[in-house]
């Protein structure tokens, strides 16, 4: 068994030799997930500005179905998906099961709800005068909505970076839906959970490395101009 | 005596069981300053909201030169039409030019414009600071300078000096003198009466849901150009 | 917001690309002795190369892997498990099953081997000593081809393994093996994972050679009538190389730290086959 300082200098290396298999891997995780997310967004938005923004019967229910889906574990998702998707299931003739797609679609519901919940409480909490002043200056219904959305920009970067977050980093539904195949849906957190199996941790750390990174730069991104937009105030 | 540019009639509005507005008329003119007192909940901002096409009454017409119309065929043309000002204008996040320039559409005398309004309102030195820097009097004039570059027929304002000390008070009532005189229609909420002395033509009260003269006498008051 | 369309597109064309070649992609489901042993790796790129098929590796336990050609999520299975293997055939999700190879599985132990399983003569023996002494064992409990050896092993020796010194644990077998390392526990493992792993592993080799551990592999198409859109070129293609005295001799070169891993057995599946089960 090696010690946890030469593994780590053992992924390190990996990392730094561009070691190809690593850095496709790598490379898979943020083709699906960015996929996901560019697909989920717009929708969430909208739907996140509809339930802060209009009174409708359900409005209510809605809000709080987004919020509990927040804690559905991945693989029930990933479960769910897979039965749908299986060549016995519904939507078995699409043939989208262990593809790149299947896990596109799993991202997208497991990081719908948090964008939804995340978006909708920052409009929520932004001033309903910023609307109603968007369209008093002459505003159509887009451009308001995309003024409230400038004026919330952090909470909705804050939501962009709390889905991916979640969705770079889930292995349940990744698993289940892509099959964890190399070089076509072997992502980062697949290839941590099979490398950690197989025992090969500098494998598993060096990908850990890269997640840990990543979103730690982004925390730090986010905290920068927040602080920035406070003291320029 | 001319003809009123938006004529207003009967429109009532209830929040649940409260009748707020029960058949109010109200006309406006180009050129013509109207103040509307009433007591706090008298239903002004209401009204103001609905007479801007941003909120649906429950019923009332209204006429702007083709004779009466039902609401929901006009709300559009008043949201273009008529400008509504906060109490305390909402400051977009962005610095004061920013502001300026949201009344604009996109144009190639965008610089030109928001120069001049910069001026109007007297806002050059502050027109890289961040609008919800300012202090409140700044920013009353910023959203008066914001609503000058839209160029709307009728501006309705949402007592628009209340909690100004006595000198950005001068300075807000110089400016809404000079956008009376360039033509536009004013319609001004307040129970300061005494601060627009000078300033309005037209003085009518709203109470038990209806308008009166400030006098209370008749229903129905037509706006005259003085 | 006019840039929102064509990024929406860009991201469909982005995941569209891959569905382009899509007869050339065979999907096997196998067993994760077969992948982690790193033998996969060593044979399906010489595949490939030869017939221009792309060949996705699905790697699960042996249940989970004839599930998934039960109900036609892959073009082809490789397991080892007999009995399951036929009744996947005769259920008629499977078409034919093919001999391609066999391994063995042996027992490992901690290294002071306190149920001394290294003086057992045959399998049975080795296990009711391990029983005898409640010695911790590790269960892969996975419903895999290595799990159901187990389980008809035991049952062979005559003891229903019950208690808290039987321990399934549900993984896969690296992972089942590590776990057997921290918890000083016998295990039963295939030769393959375990020679991947002994290196990393305070265990050793307590019990091999019987014939009863022989662990045969075949590889069945899943039924092209009852899944007629499965790519069943693409799997006779894999069926056939495999057993070509080509495929046959690259799975007879295959090494792990210079051993031999798999017996290829494809000319003589009957007589190997039968002396096994």
């Amino acid at each position: 068994m090696q010690p946890l300082t030469e593994t780590i200098a053992n992924a390190t290396r990996l990392l730094l030799d561009g070691n190809p298999e690593l850095w496709g891997i790598i490379a898979i995780s943020f083709r699906v997930s960015l996929t996901a997310m560019l697909v989920a967004t717009p929708f969430a938005i909208l739907t996140a500005f509809a339930l802060a923004h209009f009174e409708f019967p359900g409005r209510k229910l809605l809000v709080t179905l987004f919020s509990s889906l927040l804690s559905v574990p991945a693989v029930v998702v990933g479960l769910t998906f897979y039965l749908l998707l299986s060549r016995q299931g519904p939507l078995g003739d699409w043939k989208l099961l262990f593809t790149q797609t299947a896990m596109v679609i799993g991202q997208i519901a497991l990081c719908f709800p948090i964008l939804v919940a995340m978006s909708h409480s920052a409009f929520q909490a932004l001033d309903r005068r910023a609307w109603e002043t968007a369209r008093t200056l002459g505003a159509g219904p887009t451009r308001a909505l995309f003024t409230l959305m400038r004026e919330i920009r952090f909470g909705l970067f804050a939501a962009l970076f709390a889905a991916f977050g979640r969705i770079i980093a889930e292995v349940g539904s990744s698993m289940m839906l892509g099959g964890n195949i190399l070089h076509y849906t072997r992502n980062i957190p697949t290839a941590i959970a099979l490398e950690t199996s197989r025992g090969e941790f500098a494998q598993g750390i060096a990908l850990g490395i890269v997640l840990l990174t990543l979103t730690f730069s982004v925390t730090a991104l986010l905290q920068h101009l927040q602080q920035r937009r406070m003291s320029g105030q | 005596m001319t003809q009123a540019q938006f004529r207003f009639t009967g429109i009532g509005k209830a929040f649940g069981e409260r009748r707020v507005l029960k058949a109010a008329n109200i006309d406006l003119s180009a050129g013509c300053c109207v103040l509307l007192s009433g007591r706090n909940g008298s239903g002004k901002s209401t009204l103001l909201r609905i007479m801007a096409g941003m909120e649906k009454p429950d019923r009332g017409e209204v006429d702007f030169g083709g004779g009466p119309l039902p609401w929901r065929r006009c709300s559009h043309y008043l949201q273009q039409h008529i400008l509504y000002l906060h109490q305390q204008p909402y400051m977009f996040d962005g610095n004061v030019r920013y502001n300026l320039g949201y009344a604009l559409r996109r144009g190639r005398d965008k610089k030109t414009l928001i120069a001049a309004a910069l001026h109007w309102g007297g806002l050059e030195a502050m027109a890289n600071a961040p609008a919800r820097s300012l202090s409140g009097g700044e920013r009353q004039r910023l959203a008066l300078a914001r609503a000058w570059l839209r160029r709307p027929a009728a501006m309705l304002l949402d007592e628009p000096t209340a909690n100004m000390d006595i000198e950005a008070r001068i300075t807000t009532l110089a400016l809404l003198r000079s956008l009376k005189e360039e033509g536009y229609a004013l319609l001004i909420s307040s129970h300061d009466q005494h601060h627009f002395d000078d300033l309005f033509d037209v003085r009518l009260h709203l109470g038990d849901g209806r308008i009166g003269p400030a006098r209370p006498s008749a229903q129905r008051i037509t706006v005259v150009r003085s | 917001m006019r840039r929102l369309p064509a990024l929406l597109l860009a991201a469909l064309a982005f995941l569209s690309w891959r569905a382009i070649a899509d007869d050339a992609i065979v999907r096997l489901a196998t067993t994760t002795s077969t992948d982690n042993s790193g033998l996969l790796r060593d044979l399906l790129p010489r595949f490939e190369k030869a017939t221009g098929y792309k060949v996705h590796v699905i790697a699960v336990g042996t249940g989970k892997a004839l599930r998934m050609g039960e109900a036609g999520d892959v073009d082809v299975v490789l397991v080892h498990a007999r009995a399951a293997e036929e009744r996947f055939v005769a259920s008629g999700a499977g078409e034919q099953r093919h001999a391609v190879m066999y391994n063995d599985f042996v027992l490992v132990g901690p290294n002071d081997d306190p149920a001394r399983v290294r003086q057992a003569g045959a399998i049975g023996e080795a296990l009711r000593r391990i029983a005898s002494v409640r010695a911790p064992f590790v269960s892969r409990g996975d419903d895999s081809g290595t799990h159901k050896k187990e389980l008809a092993l035991w049952r062979a020796a005559g003891i229903a393994p019950t208690g808290d010194w039987y321990r399934e644990v549900g993984q896969g077998m690296g992972k089942a093996l590590q776990i057997a390392g921290e918890l000083d526990a016998y295990i039963l493992t295939d030769r393959g994972t375990w020679l991947a792993y002994h290196g990393k592993l305070p265990l050793a080799l307590v019990f091999e050679g019987d014939a009863g551990l022989r662990n045969p592999y075949g590889i069945i198409p899943v039924n092209p009538r009852r899944f007629p859109d499965s790519n069943h070129a693409g799997a006779m293609a894999l069926v056939d190389w495999l057993t070509s005295p080509t495929g046959q001799q690259a799975i007879d070169r295959f090494r792990v730290d210079g051993l031999r891993l798999f017996t290829p057995n494809a000319k003589t599946a009957t007589s190997q086959d039968a002396a096994a089960d």
